[in-house]
Parts: structure tokens; sequence; C-alpha cells
């Protein structure tokens, strides 16, 4: 059984198909990766499994159970989390303080036995992820590719099973997301997390990622291993045009 | 029947012109986003001018609709457009609330300054053809002046659907709010359709006040009829600011409702013209709680332009010592009156505080503080107080009692709260204080609740006594002083430690991402009750000093009104700080009373001068609302400004002795009575904001002059051959260190980096 299933999920905004059907899966322990050209839907897709976005039809199953009708603070109390591709950090409050009050909002709903010790764990994931430097630094201050490590340092303070992680990659330099893939790979290997990335830097998709499903205006047409997908001709035509459309 | 019928057309009527008021909204917020809380305000403006035209100057009928709808009221809108609500783009939804509430608020000052409501002949507002024009129907006879409104309103309905749908502009101006930018990349003018769409709001809103002044058959009221209009915001809910086939639905069931409940409802029923009056309000507010839930909307915080730092818990401890210090000195100088006014502008402060714990820190919205301070100051009155005469006194279970009280309410008003916010809740807070003044308050009459014999607001006006807490006796006026001094330094200090606190942070993060709190498994329903009821309990402890400070309080002093202005004041204080609360306490009570009284003394003693004086004291009443006005453009609080320009100061040790010498010499003359108060208070004034403001601009000159401007690294230039040191400087500046660039056949490394 696969962490997180969604079946056939449709979305449509008016008469527009913003997804049509699209079935993945994101097992336990790996990295599974969702590509796709601008528009293709991976963002809408992301906001239909945490709850954000409601479906036209279909459903989401997470760990075995339908949360299709769940709002999406119960499905993070299963152990879902996300980070956000347009910043949702918490902008009066300093770096630390959004990593911290992400394990406070954990322990309010956190059986008692499971509650942490909400201090050690924020510096824990802080040092985790590389934000030592700037943790006392406004939120509002720092670049975005820092930015976008705490939305990740917040997502993971509330020790999910999931973790879906929006264009967590942009903005930050080369060197950053050489360490950032590692610790992808870690947090999948070590915690046995599953992370489902949505990403446009190819390199770190194909090295992190095991299994890779392919978004093209709404709808899935792809889904294989790195290889597989880097060789598919429909995902060669969905990003380069295909020779028939060009012509 | 003939009553049944008659009663029909009227409420058909009435509710045809609610809908053209409404439709006037939806054109509005359709196109440009903001809701026009001064529709109801321009409807009055208008029914005012055309009484000018028409009964003042008697102009005929035909000229003066024309002046009023054809020029006036649309130049007024697009005028209100171009110059205010254009800069609200990318503010925070607080303020682009407060901002037309000020041009409300605005435009009622100017209505009462031009057109006196105290004149000697009261302004008599007929009905179109006169009041005898009707038209018989079998055994009923209808006023054209009925049948001339509902057909407008059929037709207004007609013309606007096919509009929108029919024509190209009406298309542009529904893309318009979706995505102005998008419009402008397609050849759409969206600056252009929003004044246009404003221009037609505010026609829309100038015919349904001409239309309904005379149905309600009351003489002119600026008040009422700015609040009249707000009727329509119900009307306007019905259709979710979108729909016009519900809105016009809404309005015909609102007006006629309430005009069946004057009919039908047997007169010894004494609440039945107070529930008519609240019944628009009743209808929003179950409007307001059966709307579908909004999406959860992401944060656009990082775009908005206001920011708020919390003091540190030392800072907050400090600046309630130099407070209690500051008002000890003020009393010592003060003549009575003005301690008086000081001890109302803390009252109003701790009010206000309520407004800071609720918006500034939860993002939530209460357009009706006040009215928590009214049912506060009730609870008070019938059961927290001892004694009797010169004797009594509240006690202090009392005021935790009406605390508790205050909670519960807030507890009931916070429902729609649970799953609403900004715009929305702020209506809903505005139904409940229009429903609390309008309904609450007017109940003079002895009812028998459940065998009990119960009258809710005595004689149309409470006595509140001073409190008595243990063995404090805080009865004369300066203990009373002290008491408000201090509860607002305590509550003020705990809202800062509860800011740094788990429970603040948790309220910060649903105040800058829902949908970043959701997704960390916040639920909202339990912080966002808590919040709003300890807001409301604040809120209604204020009211309680507030009433205990004036002695004995009328309805008037808990008007919506007042609690707008007092919301709309704090916001310019700056929302998100305590500081913003005292602002708001002192401004809108000791400063615009100090201005009034000093003007008019002027008058009294410079006789020549008076018209002039008397002027200055006209516009000192429209002056809280012109600020208001201005918080387009400084979203973060005046107060906030202020602190920026002391905090640059305080590097400067010169000038600190400067201001601390000159403000000890300006108080010890007020202390030996060299001086007066006002002048003790204008020299201060000029001493704390002027000096300041001039000597930072001094000192930054001055320190701008040594430092030379830093050079951007992409402009770094080097006029001679370059060296090693020159590229790891480079390489420093441009934050290249360790990335290897390709150049001319050769690999070229950062100074520092590692070998290819």
């Amino acid at each position: 059984m696969s962490l997180l299933e969604t079946v056939d999920v449709k979305v449509k905004f008016g008469g527009n198909v913003a997804l049509n059907d699209v079935s993945i899966s994101v097992e336990a322990g790996s990295v599974t990766g969702l590509i796709g050209p601008n528009g293709a839907g991976k963002t809408t897709l992301f906001n239909t499994i945490t709850g954000l976005q409601p479906l036209t039809s279909g459903k989401i199953v997470f760990n075995g159970k339908d949360v299709t009708k769940e709002p999406p603070h119960k499905r993070t109390r299963m152990g879902l989390a996300r980070t956000f591709q347009r910043l949702e950090l918490f902008t009066s409050l300093s770096v630390r303080d959004n990593v911290r009050v992400a394990g406070e909002i954990r322990n309010r709903w956190s059986f008692r036995t499971t509650r942490m010790d909400v201090n050690a764990e924020t510096d824990r994931i802080i040092k985790l992820v590389g934000l030592a430097d700037v943790a006392d630094r406004e939120v509002g201050e720092i670049p975005t590719g820092q930015a976008r490590v705490v939305e990740l340092a917040r997502a993971l303070m509330i020790q999910p099973t999931l973790l879906l992680l929006d264009e967590p990659a942009s903005g930050q330099t080369e060197e950053e997301t050489e360490q950032f893939g590692e610790l992808l790979k870690d947090l999948a290997r070590n915690d046995g997390l599953g992370i489902c990335l949505v990403e446009h830097d190819m390199a770190l998709v194909m090295k992190v990622c095991e299994t890779i499903h392919v978004l093209d205006f709404g709808t899935m047409i792809s889904s294989g291993s790195a290889d597989f997908v880097r060789n598919d001709p429909t995902v060669i035509d969905a990003y380069l045009g295909s020779p028939e459309s060009v012509g | 029947m003939q009553t049944f019928l008659q009663y029909t057309i009227l409420g058909l009527a009435i509710g045809g012109s609610y809908f053209i008021a409404a439709s006037g909204l939806v054109v509005t917020y359709t196109t440009s986003g903001i809701f026009n809380f001064a529709q109801g305000a321009i409807a009055m403006l208008a029914v005012f001018t055309y009484w000018q035209f028409r009964w003042g100057w008697n102009w005929p009928a035909p000229l003066a609709l024309l002046m009023v709808l054809g020029v006036l009221a649309p130049l007024l809108g697009a005028a209100l457009y171009q110059v205010v609500m254009k800069n609200l783009r990318g503010t925070s939804e607080v303020t682009k609330i407060i901002v037309p509430i000020g041009v409300m608020l605005g435009f009622q000052a100017l209505a009462t300054w031009v057109w006196n409501p105290t004149s000697s002949t009261p302004r008599q507002f007929q009905k179109f053809f006169g009041p005898n024009a009707f038209v018989h129907f079998g055994s009923i006879k209808v006023s054209w002046h009925e049948i001339i409104a509902f057909v407008i309103a059929i037709a207004i309905a007609v013309g606007i659907r096919l509009l929108f749908v029919r024509t190209r502009s009406g298309v542009a101006m529904r893309a318009v709010v979706d995505d102005p930018e998008l419009l402008q990349l397609n050849g759409g003018r969206p600056e252009r359709l929003a004044m246009i769409s404003w221009a037609g709001g505010s026609f829309l809103a100038a015919l349904a006040g001409i239309l309904i002044q005379p149905m309600i058959g009351s003489a002119m009221s600026a008040g009422q009829l700015t609040l009249l209009v707000i009727d329509a915001f119900a009307a306007a809910m019905f259709g979710r600011l979108r729909s016009l086939p519900r809105t016009l639905a809404g309005a015909l069931v609102i007006g006629l409702t309430t005009t069946y409940v004057i009919a039908y409802f047997p007169s010894k029923w004494t609440w039945s013209s107070s529930f008519r009056n609240s019944l628009p309000m009743i209808f929003l507010f179950i409007v307001l709680i059966v709307l579908p839930q909004d999406r959860l909307r992401g944060a656009t915080v990082l775009r908005l332009r206001e920011r708020f730092r919390m003091p540190s818990i030392r800072t907050a401890w400090i600046a309630g010592l130099v407070l209690m210090v500051v008002v000890f000195c003020l009393k010592v100088i003060m003549e009575r009156t003005a301690v008086n006014t000081l001890t109302l502008a803390l009252t109003f402060a701790i009010i206000a505080l309520s407004l800071v714990l609720l918006t500034g820190f939860a993002g939530e919205i209460n357009l009706a503080a006040l009215s928590f301070g009214a049912i506060a100051v009730i609870v008070v009155y019938h059961f927290g107080t001892t004694g009797s005469g010169a004797d009594a006194r509240t006690t202090l279970w009392g005021i935790l009692l009406a605390a508790v009280v205050t909670a519960l309410v807030g507890a009931v008003i916070a429902l729609p709260a649970l799953r609403l916010r900004g715009l929305y809740l702020a209506l809903a807070t505005m139904a409940f204080g229009v429903f609390v003044s309008r309904m609450v308050l007017t109940e003079r009459n002895e009812r028998d609740i459940f065998g009990v014999k119960f009258t809710i607001f005595t004689a149309g006006q409470l006595s509140i006594p001073k409190p008595k807490i243990g063995p404090f006796d805080f009865n004369s006026p300066d203990a009373f002083l002290f008491l408000c001094a201090g509860l607002f330094a305590i509550i003020g200090i705990g809202m800062v430690y509860l800011r740094h606190s788990g429970y603040g942070r948790r309220l910060a993060a649903m105040k800058d991402s829902p949908a970043a709190s959701a997704t960390l498994g916040m639920s909202v329903v339990r912080l966002k009750l808590s919040i709003f009821m300890m807001s409301a309990a604040i809120a209604g402890i204020g009211g309680v000093m507030m009433a205990a400070q004036i002695g004995t309080v009328n309805s008037d002093r808990f008007d919506i009104l007042l609690s707008l202005s007092l919301m709309m004041i704090t916001v310019v204080g700056g929302i998100g700080y305590i500081s913003g609360a005292l602002f708001a306490g002192i401004f809108l009570i000791a400063f615009v009373q100090m201005l009034d009284l000093t003007l008019k003394k002027f008058a009294v003693d410079y006789s020549s001068l008076e018209a002039i004086f008397l002027f200055f004291v006209s516009v000192v009443t429209v002056l809280p609302a012109t600020i208001g006005i201005t918080m387009g453009k400084n979203p973060s609080g005046a107060v906030s400004d202020i602190v920026a320009g002391l905090d640059q100061i305080k590097q400067s040790k010169p000038l600190v002795i400067t201001l601390v010498g000159l403000e000890a010499a300006i108080w010890a003359l007020a202390a030996t009575d060299v001086i007066t108060n006002w002048n003790f208070v204008i020299l201060t004034m000029i001493n704390l904001f002027i000096v300041p403001v001039i000597g930072g601009k001094v000192l930054l000159a001055r320190a701008m002059r040594g430092v030379p401007k830093p050079v951007p690294p992409e402009l770094i230039g080097i006029d001679r051959p370059f060296t090693f040191d020159d590229l790891a400087e480079m390489d420093r500046a441009l934050d290249l260190e360790g990335v290897v660039v390709p150049s001319a056949g050769t690999v070229r490394e950062g100074a520092t980096g590692v070998s290819a």
C-alpha cells in the first residue's frame, strides 16, 4: 500500500480543466518527483492533496484512509506536511519563531505522550537544514532561497510522514541545491519519510527521485523511473513542443 | 387585504431603493475590490444637496435631479476613486476597510457642518410630484413616488445585468478585479474602468437616497441617512457582492419584512419600531453566518507595506513606568477639566487596546468596540454597584462580571468570525453594533422577562459610579486617573507578554498565513474564539471606565460612528502597537477637544476674527476622518514614524539632552503657572514632534556628508589592468567565491576556489 494515492483527481475552474483524472502515488522512504511545464497543474494537485482546493471528482487516499472530505488541518494531523511555492511565511515572526511556532502548533494537537521539547527540536531542525546563521533575523529580510528552507524547516517540525515540497530549490545557489538534495535523500532513507517534490531543476529531480510523474495541461503523460521519463518521447514533446505542432 | 396590498407596495418600493444602493456597492466592489462603506454617506450628501437645490433655492425638480444625479454624484464617485481608493491596491484588508470608513465619517462631519442640524426650520423632503400625487387602483391608492422607485429598481437590475454580460466594457469591468494586469495586457484600462464604476456606484447611491428619504417620512438627519443605506449592505450580502438577481431578491425581502412589521405587529409591542429598524442588521448577521466558507487565503503579507515590530518585555515595562510618571507630571500642572479629559482619553485608549489585540495581533476585525462597552455598562449598572447617592461605588465583582458577560457576547459575535475573515467579519461586527444601538440601547420600557421586571436602558441614561476595589476607593478624580493609566499600562504589558508567548506566536501565524497555519495542523476555532472573547472583555472594561469617568451616559456614547472613528484612529496610530491605542485615545478625545476649545476661546478673545476661528472649529470635526483617509499612503501608522524619528535622535546625546531639558523647562513653567495648560500642550507638541524631525534631518544630513555612498558591486570599475587581487575583490563583492567561470579558453577560478 502506498503512503499517498490520488485516484482520478479532477479539478475544474469553470470550464477550465486544471487536473484531469490524475492518479499518482508516493511511497514511504522514497522521493517522488512531480514535474511538468508551468501551468501543468502541479501546485493545484498539491492543493487538493492538502485540502486547500476542493475536488470536482476523484479521491485522495492517505495512509490507507480516504481523506477527500477532511479539512486541511485534520490531514496534517495524520502526518501530511507541505511547503508553498509562493512563500507563506509568518512575516511578523523571526526565522527561529517561524520554526518554533510550528512545533507549538503541533504540541497543541498531538497526543500528550508524543509532545516534543519545542526549543530543543527547533534548534535541531534549524541546524539540520542549515539556517543557524540567519535564525534570529526577520523572515522578510532573508533571501528567497533561504526563505524556502524556512518553509521546509517549519514543515519538518510537525514530524510528518509525508512531505510535499513545492519548488523548494528555486532561488537557491548551486551549492545550496547540492546540500538540499543530500538532505532530502537522508530524510527519505534514514527517517523513512515519503517526499513528493515539485521542481524545475531537472538535475536535482533526476538525482534524488526514484519515481517521477509528469503532468502536462492537467493530464499525467508519463510516470516511471528517472531514466524512463527522461527518454519518454511524450515528455520530450511536452517540454520541447512536438515537431508537428511547431510545423 | 387593503392593508396588505398597501404595505406590499410600500415594501417593494423601499426594497427597490435598497437594491439600487446595493447594486452600487456590487458594481464598485466588482471592479475595484473595495467595499464602499461610504455608500450611505454619498446617498446622504445627495439627499441634502438635492434638498438645497429643490427646496432651499426652489429649483425645478428636473434641473435639481440633473445636477445631483447627472453631474455631482458621478463626479464625486470618480474623484473618490482617483484621489483616495486608487492608492489602496496592495494594502491590507484592514486598510481597505478603514479608508472608506474615513470617507464616510468625513462626509458625515461635512454634512453636519454645511447643514447645521440644530437650525431653526426642520428640512422637509417631499415625494416626487408632491405628497398628494396618487394613483388609484380600485380601493387602494399608491403614490407615484413608490411606483417610480420600484420601476427604476427593476430597470436598473436589467440594465446592469445587460451591461455586465452583453457589453465589452461590462465584461472588462468584471475582469478588473480578477486580474488588472492581465486586462491591461489585453488592451483594457483597469484604472479607467474602476473610475467609471465608482462614478456609477455613486450615482446609484444618490438615486437610492433621493428615493428613500421621503418614504421613511421623517426629518432629514445625516446620521440616520448614512446608516439607513447601510441596510443595503444586507441586500448586497444576499448576493455575496456578486449576484445581482440575488441582491434584488434580498433587498425586496428586507423591504417587505420591515414594512410588514410595522403593519402587523400589535401596537402594544413597544419594541416593534426598534425591531423594524434592526431587522436589516439581523438579516445581515444571519446571511453572514450561513454564507459558504471562504477558501483559505494564502498570505499576501510579504507584498504588503505594513510591518509591526513587537517591543521586548523589558521595553514594555519601562514604557509602562514612563507612562505613569508622565501622567503624574501632567496631573500636577493641569487644571481639573483637563485632568478629566485626560482620564477620558485613557479610558478610550483602553478600549482601543481591544482593537490592537484583535486586529493588530490576530488579524480579525471588530467595528463595534463601543457596543461591547455598552453591554458591559448595562451589566455594571444592574448588577455591579453598591451603595447609593454619593456613596455609590462600582464593585470589583461588577467589573469582572461585566468582563465575563461581554466575553460571552463576544463569543456569539465571533461565530461568523470562525469561518469568515476581513470584510465579512467587519460587516458582521458592524451589524452587531447597529443592532445594539437600535434595539438594545433604545430599550427604555420595563419588560417582564420570565417573570422578572427589568428595564435594560433605564430612562435613556445610566449612572455608573466610580469603582472601589478592596480598600482602594477611586472616587477622587486623581485616584481614578491613576487607575485608568495603571489599567492601560497593565493590560498593555500583559498584551506584550501574550505576544511573546506561544499563544501570541500562534495568533501571528493565523494572521500572517491562514493557509500555512492550516497545513501545520492548526484549528483556528478555539484560537479565534478566545481572542475575540479576550478583546471583547477589554473593550467592556474600557467601556465601564469610560462611563464611570463621565458619570451618566446616554446611548449616544456608544454610537457605531464613534466605534468606527476609534478603529480608524487606532489604525492611524498603528494597529499593531500598544502605543497606537494610546495615540487613538489621546487624539480622539484630548487632542480634538483641545483644538476645539482653544479655537473657540480664540474666537471669543479675538471677536473680529471669529468667523475664521469658527471655520477652523468645523475643520477640526472633519480632521480625524481626513487623517484616516490618508492611511492609504502610510499603512504602518503614524506612531511608528514618530518612534522611528526618535530612534534616530537617540544616537545623538546633545539632541536627547536638549529635548528632555526643553521639556522639563516647559513643565516647570506650567507648574509655576507662568504658562497655561493649553500653551504647555502646544509647546510640548512642538518640542516632541517638530524638534526631533528637524534634528533628525540635520543629523542625517551631517552623517551623509562624511560617508561615501556604497557602490553597487556591478558598478565597481578599475582603470588599470586587472590583477589577481582585483579579481578576488570582485568575487567577494559579487558573492562568486568558489564559482567556476569558463572564459576564453582558460578556466578562471574564484580566488579562493578549489582547482577545477
